[in-house]
């Protein structure tokens, strides 16, 4: 005897992929952030390389309350700021730039003059990354060799120690 | 008097789907690929410079956001080791602490500081006290981009 079987299809069932795979996406689209992952960098001293540094050695630039800067105890505009320590540079490259912030100013007056100091390695040097400027010795400037960022902490330990008051 | 004509076939009107899979796919691996965690989600106004460079995924997150005036809310220092989400402190010793046990466990571990550029530098100042008395090595500032109108 011949009984036909009726032979149940086999398939796997994807209508409801779409919406499983549209989940997933708004999920993933609303969790992942485009975030601000760029910065200005600076290494802090290592204890054991920290240089002593005279103030007559150095360049002081201050930022005041409300983003004016002060160069060597001379109010400068921040256009003036790069040609100054050029020059200043040109005498002694070692010189560092201590970089100074009234506690009543703002993170962003004092960045802006930070800003303004990293530019030094584009600004002295041409497309090719040549130097444009040499020192006294005729070595080239490619840039602020230190740029150093006291905390008031270490402003006033400065002071005590010199006997400032 | 109508005539009655043999009934045209009309084409069925429908939008072709079955590429929609494809395409649904195509944007789940991509967010997949790209899918980041952000540490800290807080909202504010970074600072605009030109010299910008990648900062580090793993690195931890120090942020500081101004008071807000109208939510009533102070300012707000919250640190994140860089894997969990950031969590708000209220002394400057603890973060003393959190960049002492991060530099304890990776002595060149870097620090991201994210903060508001309206906030008193005397904030950003203690907050970079704390990581030099961590010992702590690198620190990157984040910043947004400037751009020549600004």
């Amino acid at each position: 005897m011949n009984i036909k079987k009726k032979e149940v299809a086999s398939e796997i069932f994807t209508g409801s992929m779409a919406d499983i795979s549209f989940l997933l996406i708004i999920y993933f689209m609303i969790t992942s952030a485009f975030s601000a992952d760029r910065g200005m960098d600076f290494a802090l001293p290592e204890d054991t390389d920290t240089p002593e540094i005279k103030q007559e050695d150095s360049i002081d630039v201050h930022v005041l309350r409300g983003g004016a800067i002060e160069v060597d105890q001379k109010s400068l505009p921040l256009e003036g700021l790069l040609p100054y320590t050029l020059e200043r540079l040109k005498q002694n490259p070692e010189k560092p730039v201590i970089l100074r912030t009234d506690p009543d100013a703002t993170y962003g007056d004092m960045i802006r003059v930070f800003d303004r100091l990293r530019q030094a390695s584009s600004e002295w040097t041409d497309l090719d990354g040549q130097p444009l400027y040499n020192d006294v010795h005729g070595n080239p400037l490619l840039g602020i060799k230190t740029i150093s960022i006291p905390t008031q902490r270490e402003i006033e330990n400065l002071w005590s120690m010199l006997g400032i008051q | 008097m109508a005539l009655i004509r043999g009934r045209e076939k009309k084409a069925a009107a429908q939008i072709f789907t079955a590429s929609m899979a494809d395409i649904v796919f195509l944007l789940l691996v991509f967010f997949i690929l790209t899918y980041k965690v952000e540490v800290d989600r807080t909202k504010m106004d970074l600072p605009d410079t030109w010299v910008r460079m990648k900062v580090p995924e793993k690195a931890a997150v120090i942020s500081i956001s101004p008071p807000d005036d109208r939510g009533g809310l102070p300012l707000t220092i919250r640190v994140s080791t860089g894997k969990e989400m950031s969590l708000p402190v209220s002394t400057d010793e603890e973060i003393v602490t959190f960049a002492s046990t991060e530099v304890a466990r990776d002595p060149n571990k870097e620090f991201i500081i994210k903060a508001d550029e309206a906030v008193p530098y005397e904030r950003v100042d203690a907050v970079l006290d704390a990581l030099k008395q961590s010992k702590a090595k690198y620190i990157f500032l984040l910043s947004d981009q400037k751009t020549v109108d600004e």
